[in-house]
Parts: structure tokens; C-alpha cells; sequence
């Protein structure tokens, strides 16, 4: 099933500020550029060469272009090239390194390529530029090898200390069940507890000052306010924090191995389960990336039913974290009030796709079904029951006076701390920074819905939490618009590639029948090009960044999630503050481990 | 054992031709052997360890609020230490990296100690044939009870606490420890409830369409 690309490839740029910064690369490097790379999503791709991707990050960080600035290095990643058929006019590449880097002032997007080879994989860090670099940097260095030169302590990050190989890699077996059968003995056990076990000195840190003794506290794996299975070794004075090592990676279930892998259709159900609490909306950047490159339209009645569905899962997660957070400092019923929410909701989700926390009910081109029958009077009740209750939890937990001392002036930074750590979504705007993937860049039909952006001032545990509370009261106004104006139409697009195909486009004739048993057996085959995708989710950012090998799977599927950069900040913004305080700050940030591990 | 509770108001009235000394004993005092006084104390309370990986915990979690109230089997009580906790739920994705610390944390476990697998990774590494997962937890546990589903429902948790309590309430371990072999448990082999259900379920002829609410 091949279908001819109907993606147009334009020479314009996404704004001027994007625009800009070419040409002034273009100016300084000249021939030092390699290549100028287009793609689908149009945000301008340049080459560089090892020897100079130094200097071009460090003038695109400290310049200004049209009067903006790149302020975020979105995502870093890496790509295994060496299989890869579909590249014409690249310069020649066994790994290449990325760099998406992200204007929020002028609302543009950068991505940077650095070409290397097997076998001499190494490159200038980019720590010294932005410091959530050590993250991504690490990430790379134990997915595909590469390494970095000057990071500050390029340990694996994901995978166990004890592990061969750089699973990213494509001779990397995908499978549990290729590699040799899991066995976990007691001798087996003291090593791998051995690896796992913090050593101090790795992480350039002293045991004792000049005047005290340092204490060294292990929070995690398992530990009830952790959220998940992350640990924090945390280094005291007395009860002062002097440091923390947040280490990731035990939650990381493979998910952008699984999309080498999986076919475009059968990654819907992994990609729920990447921020578990968010549901469909996780389908939601996947979707519209594939939907991107197959250049398929979906008619206005899909998106507002995504829009409502991803609505109703905004809510469910950030009551959840409501919930969470209150019970973190110390108020135990609140949470048991919400979730009666939850559950409203939840009963809403299941009557519409048949599943409460993973429906995986989008599809390329539309979504799984039409909505049931009579599906706006649940969501009616909803609409009138939650308000009334938003309230009483306001003054249940928000106006409580011992939760606001226990998390104002707690965990606070800045907007520029923001923008340095790779921080989006409502730790960006307790800052007092309004960005909102939705007002900025809508998606799914957003610039038609009426809602507002609610922003703190002090940027602390406290206005995190009271952003996301008005978020929900936005929320509910959304999905009044959606039952309001839902309008009529199909459920699916009636493009070639909508997978599964709409029934009366599948058992007509041989050519019907056919083009249906491909498209549900091997699936869609999505044409060559590369994309990336952004929301607002949940929690910040996230973000898809697929590549087609003209393929019925994709050749290399990247997730950039909110939460990863989230928890890097940890130990920025708890130095100096007590063991209790480290608690609320975990809790304010609202991170899911499978967000974060992928 | 066999017991009931009943109102002062309802109570069935004095036997004809019985004393009231007889009365006050049926109504009071129990008979019952030691043994299935403690396997009757085990059963209806099993305290959890507060422990979860991934997705289910929050739908196991779902179960300890209001709408599931797992308090009503004796089963709320979750303690932040294994030492105290009689039961582990494994609720989420085994991870490699993740396993010696679930290892550990088992066998920190006093024993009597029992394992509910939940949800389709515990299970057998469910939808997740990667190679950073255990394909399921029974690689190097021993589970007592399979709960099904990608997350189960709360519901399908509380049948799996419920078959677990039942298979407790019909164990009897030795009050104390004893030497000989009759000391280990020998764990029965229960019948696959796919296979107790198969009939009761095939028999269901009228499914609720999904075009209606």
C-alpha cells in the first residue's frame, strides 16, 4: 500500500525569530553549515559538524534574534542512522546526536544535528550551556553509547549500573523474551543491590565538613512520598539539605524501543501508559504527529471530541495530584473526597471508550468510535455538580493554614530557573510566565475554544498547586464549550491511511478488501519524513519527535516528556531546606515515574 | 466457625424448655478450635505493605477510597514498613532494575506473608516484552493470586483480596514453628477460575451495546 506523499513542504519558517537565527548562522558559519534538512513540521534543521556545534550552541544561547532569544533546550537526543534507507540529501551519519532547542518569547523552534561515527562516538557537552543537559546528555550516553565530553559524571541513568550494551542501539535485542531468561538468585541479588548502592564520592560529594559530620539519607525506591519507584539520596547537615541525587530508572519500560517496533496503529496503547494519569491525551501529540506526516486531515467533530476526552483526563490528573499534595503535608482526607470526582469522571471515560484509566481510543485520522448515545448528560451532571466542590476543597485545602506555611516560600524559583531547567506547563507558569501550548500554538482546534491561562506570581509549592486547581475550573469551561457545540460529522477521516479504515471502505470490492487487510495486518505505511509534535499535557510539555522510514513502523520514536526535566531541578530548589520541605517540593512538581522513565 | 450477629430487638426469643443460663452461653460464647480462630483472625485481616510500581497502584489505590472502601474486608490498613504488613500487592510493571529491590522487600516480609500479582505486567510482563521488564513477578515470587487486567479495575482487586481470603481461611498453618516436615505448607492447588466462571459467563447472551450509555 503505497500512497504518494501529500505532505507540502514549504520554504517558509514557523516565525520570524526562527527565521533570524538561520540567517544568522548561515552568516557566521557559511560552509560550516552541512546541510539544511527539511521537514514536515517546519522548524528549520541545520547541520553541524562535531568541531563547530560548540560554537553554534553557545551563540544561539547567548544571542538575540529579531530581539528574542532561544531560552529552553527542549530535548537532546540521538538517533542510530546506520539502517536507516530513506535519507536522501543528509550528510552521512551512523549516530546522530539532536538538539531541539525552543524560543518561548517569539514562539519559534530550532533542532540542531550533529553527524558521528561508530567508532569515534564522542562530542562537546552542553552542560555548561544549559544545565538540564546532564540529564538528556546521560540518557544519550546509556542508550546509544555516545559519549560527552567535559560532562560532569556520565553515569547511566535509565538502565541498571550492571547493564551491557546501549539498548537504543539497533543490534540491541528489543525483546525480554530474546534475551537470556531473567533469573534472580540470592548471590545475583547482592550484586545488583551492591550497584545500586550511593556512593558519595562518585557524585564529588564530601562526608564531612569542616565542623559536622554529613549524613547520607536514601529516600526510595519504594517510599511512599516518592510517587513511584524513584530515589533520592539526600545528603544532610544536621536536618539542613546541603545536597540530593535524584536516580531515575526504574520505571523505564522501553517504550521508544517498543515503537521500532511496534506498527504506527498498535503504539496507540504504549503511548497511553507513557503519564499514566493523563490518559488519551498521551494518544493526542502521537496521533497528530503520524497524522502530520500522512498528511491526513481529521474532520472538526474528532477534534472536539479529543479536546473533551483530553479535558475530562487534565482533570482526573491534577485532582489526583491535588489529592496527593495535601496529603504529602499532612492532610489525609481531601484525597478521599476527590477521587468521588475521579470516579464521576472515570464513569464518564468508561461510557465513552470502554476503559477507565488507558481507553488508547484515539486512531490515525479520528478516534476509535462515535460518541454513545445520550453521552452529554453524565458529562452535564459533571459540569454542574464539580464547581460547588472546587470550592469546598479550596477552602479545605488551599485556604488551610498550616498547608500554606508548609509550602509558601517553599521550593521557589524563577522563570529563568524555569527556562534553564527545562521546565513547562504549571511549574512555568506559578512563575508568572503565561505559556500555554494551547493559547500559543493551538492544536486540535484550541484557538476555538475561550478559556484562560491562570498564572502565580512566587513560583513555590503553593502557586504550583493553586495554578493547576484553576486549571481545572478552565477545564470544566472547556468541556462546556465541547458539549455545547459538539459538532456533527464524521468520526474518522476518509484518508487511505486512517487505520483502521471506515467500514464502508472496507468490504466493496477486492480493492477495498485488500487495502483493509493491509492496513489492520501490517498496518499504515506513513511516508518518509520526520516530525515533531508538542502538547500541553498534564504535566508540562510533551512532546513526539517520529521519524519514517517509509515503513509500517517507525524508525525511531523519541518522547519528550515534561516530568523528566521536572525532577532534574529537584536538587536546585531543596538545598537549604529541611527533610519535610524536600516532601512538599516532590509533591509539588506532580511527576509520574513512567513520565519520566519512559 | 460459624457465627452471626443479630440486633437485640430481632433476636429470635428463648427456646422453649431451655434455661436462661443456656441462652446467655449460645448468645455469648463461642466453641471453636484454636486453629480456626486464627486462620478466621488471619483471613479478615490482611494488612497491605503501601507498595506500587506503576499504573495499577493507582487503580489499587482507586480501591482504598470512598466509592471500593477496602476497609470493609479489613484490608486498609497499609503500613509504610514490610515488617508489619502480611501481604504484598505487586501492582504495576516488574522492572529489572526494580526486581532485587521487590526481592529484598519481600523478603523482608514476616512471615505468614502472602502475594497478590496485579495487573497483566506482574502477571507475565503483559504488553510489555522489552528488555527492561521481568516477564512477570512469579520469576523469582511466589503469587498467590493472579488479578487480570491493563490496569484491573478496583473491583477485580477486592475478588482477588476476596480469593485470597478465602484460600487463607481455609489454611491450617501450625500455631507455632515445628520441626518436622509437616511443618511446611503444602499450598493447594486451586482450580483456575476461568474455568469455575467459563459456564456462568458463556451463559450471558444479552451484552450492553457500546452506541448507548
Amino acid at each position: 500500500m503505497r500512497v504518494p506523499s501529500t505532505v507540502s513542504i514549504t520554504e517558509t519558517l514557523n516565525a520570524p525569530v526562527g527565521l533570524a537565527a538561520v540567517e544568522h548562522l548561515r552568516a557566521v558559519f557559511g560552509d560550516r553549515i552541512l546541510h539544511e534538512q527539511r521537514t514536515c513540521d517546519e522548524i528549520p534543521t541545520l547541520w553541524f559538524a562535531r568541531e563547530s556545534i560548540q560554537q553554534a550552541l553557545t551563540l544561539i544561547r547567548e544571542q538575540t534574534f529579531a530581539g528574542q532569544r532561544f531560552e529552553m533546550l527542549l530535548d537532546l537526543t540521538a538517533i542510530d542512522e546506520r539502517v536507516r534507507v530513506n535519507r536522501a540529501g543528509q550528510p552521512a551519519s551512523e549516530f546522530t546526536v539532536v538538539y531541539h532547542l525552543m524560543s518561548f518569547s517569539g514562539n519559534a523552534d530550532l533542532r540542531l544535528k550533529v553527524p558521528l561515527f561508530d567508532d569515534d562516538l564522542h562530542l562537546p557537552t552542553a552542560t555548561v550551556l544549559w544545565p538540564n543537559a546532564n540529564w538528556y546528555e546521560r540518557e544519550v550516553w546509556d542508550m546509544f553509547g555516545i559519549r560527552f565530553d567535559g560532562h560532569p559524571n556520565l553515569y547511566r541513568l535509565v538502565l541498571p549500573p550492571t547493564w551491557e550494551g546501549h539498548a537504543l542501539r539497533k543490534e540491541h535485542p528489543a525483546r525480554a523474551t530474546e534475551m537470556e531468561p531473567f533469573t534472580l538468585d540470592d548471590a545475583q541479588t547482592d550484586i545488583e543491590q551492591e550497584a545500586l548502592k550511593f556512593k558519595p564520592e562518585e557524585w564529588g560529594m564530601k562526608r564531612a565538613s569542616k565542623d559536622s559530620e554529613f549524613m547520607f539519607l536514601n529516600l526510595g525506591p519504594n517510599h511512599p512520598s516518592v510517587h513511584g519507584a524513584f530515589r533520592i539520596a539526600v545528603q544532610l547537615d544536621g536536618e539542613i539539605l546541603v545536597d540530593a541525587v535524584p536516580d531515575i530508572g526504574y520505571h523505564h519500560r522501553g517504550a521508544e524501543k517498543m515503537g521500532e517496533r511496534q506498527s504506527w496503529h498498535t503504539f496507540i496503547p504504549y503511548t497511553d501508559r507513557i503519564d499514566y494519569l493523563g490518559g488519551v491525551m498521551n494518544n493526542l501529540p502521537y496521533v497528530m504527529a503520524v497524522e502530520k506526516m500522512a498528511g491526513i486531515e481529521v474532520p472538526e467533530r474528532v477534534k472536539v471530541i479529543r479536546v473533551m476526552l483530553s479535558e475530562m483526563f487534565r482533570i482526573c490528573s491534577h485532582l489526583l495530584f491535588y489529592g496527593t499534595f495535601a496529603q504529602d503535608v499532612g492532610q489525609l482526607s481531601p484525597i478521599f473526597y476527590m477521587f468521588v470526582e475521579r470516579e464521576r469522571i472515570f464513569n464518564i471515560i468508561e461510557s465513552i471508550c470502554g476503559a477507565r484509566m488507558h481507553p488508547g481510543w484515539f486512531r490515525i485520522g479520528g478516534v476509535a468510535q462515535d460518541l454513545p448515545q445520550g453521552w452529554e448528560v453524565r458529562i452535564r451532571e459533571l459540569l454542574d455538580f464539580m464547581p460547588a466542590r472546587l470550592d469546598e476543597y479550596d477552602s479545605m485545602v488551599l485556604n488551610n493554614g498550616i498547608l500554606k506555611r508548609r509550602t509558601q516560600g517553599v521550593g521557589a524559583y524563577t522563570t529563568q530557573d524555569a527556562f534553564d531547567w527545562g521546565v513547562t506547563g504549571a511549574g512555568l507558569r506559578a512563575t508568572g510566565y503565561e505559556w500555554d501550548m494551547r493559547k500559543q500554538r493551538p492544536y486540535s482546534g484550541y484557538e476555538n475554544f475561550e478559556f484562560d491561562i491562570p498564572i502565580a506570581a512566587n513560583g513555590d509549592c503553593y502557586d504550583r498547586c493553586a495554578v493547576r486547581v484553576e486549571e481545572m475550573r478552565q477545564s470544566l469551561r472547556i468541556i462546556k464549550q465541547c458539549v455545547d457545540n459538539m459538532p456533527s460529522g464524521d468520526y474518522k477521516s476518509s484518508h487511505p491511511l486512517t487505520t483502521p479504515p471506515r467500514k464502508e471502505k472496507t468490504m466493496q470490492d477486492i480493492e477495498t478488501l485488500i487495502n483493509h487487510f493491509l492496513s489492520v495486518s501490517w498496518g499504515p505505511v506513513i511516508p518518509p519524513n520526520e516530525v515533531s509534535m508538542s502538547i500541553e499535557a498534564t504535566k508540562g510539555i510533551n512532546s513526539y519527535y517520529l521519524i519514517s522510514d517509509g515503513n509500517t513502523t517507525s524508525y525511531r520514536t523519541r518522547i519528550r516528556t515534561p516530568s523528566f526535566a521536572h525532577l532534574q531541578m529537584i536538587p536546585a530548589i531543596s538545598r537549604g531546606f529541611m527533610v519535610s520541605d524536600l516532601i512538599a517540593i516532590i509533591a509539588s512538581i506532580d511527576f509520574v515515574m513512567a513520565d519520566v522513565d519512559r | 466457625m460459624n457465627w452471626s450477629l443479630e440486633s437485640a430487638e430481632t433476636a429470635a426469643a428463648p427456646q422453649r424448655g431451655g434455661s436462661e443460663m443456656d441462652e446467655f452461653i449460645r448468645r455469648n460464647v463461642m466453641m471453636v478450635k484454636l486453629e480456626d480462630m486464627v486462620a478466621w483472625g488471619r483471613k479478615n485481616s490482611i494488612w497491605p505493605f503501601n507498595f506500587g510500581l506503576s499504573c495499577c497502584y493507582v487503580e489499587m489505590a482507586t480501591a482504598f477510597t470512598s466509592r471500593h472502601d477496602l476497609a470493609r474486608f479489613g484490608a486498609e490498613v497499609i503500613r509504610g514498613t514490610p515488617r508489619q504488613a502480611d501481604m504484598i500487592v505487586i501492582a504495576g510493571t516488574v522492572f529489572r532494575k526494580m526486581a532485587p529491590v521487590v526481592k529484598q522487600l519481600y523478603d523482608q516480609l514476616l512471615e505468614p506473608k502472602w502475594v497478590i500479582s496485579m495487573g497483566s505486567c506482574a502477571n507475565s510482563g503483559g504488553m510489555y516484552d522489552i528488555y527492561s521488564v521481568v516477564q512477570g513477578v512469579d520469576k523469582f515470587l511466589p503469587v498467590d493470586v493472579y488479578v487480570s487486567g491493563c490496569p484491573p479495575r478496583p473491583e477485580a482487586l477486592l475478588q482477588g483480596l476476596l480469593l485470597l481470603q478465602e484460600s487463607i481461611g481455609n489454611q491450617r498453618r501450625p500455631l507455632s514453628w515445628v520441626i518436622n516436615e509437616q511443618g511446611i505448607i503444602q499450598r493447594e492447588e486451586n482450580e483456575v477460575q476461568r474455568v469455575i466462571r467459563g459456564p456462568e459467563r458463556i451463559a450471558a447472551t444479552e451484552l450492553r451495546s457500546p452506541d448507548e450509555v
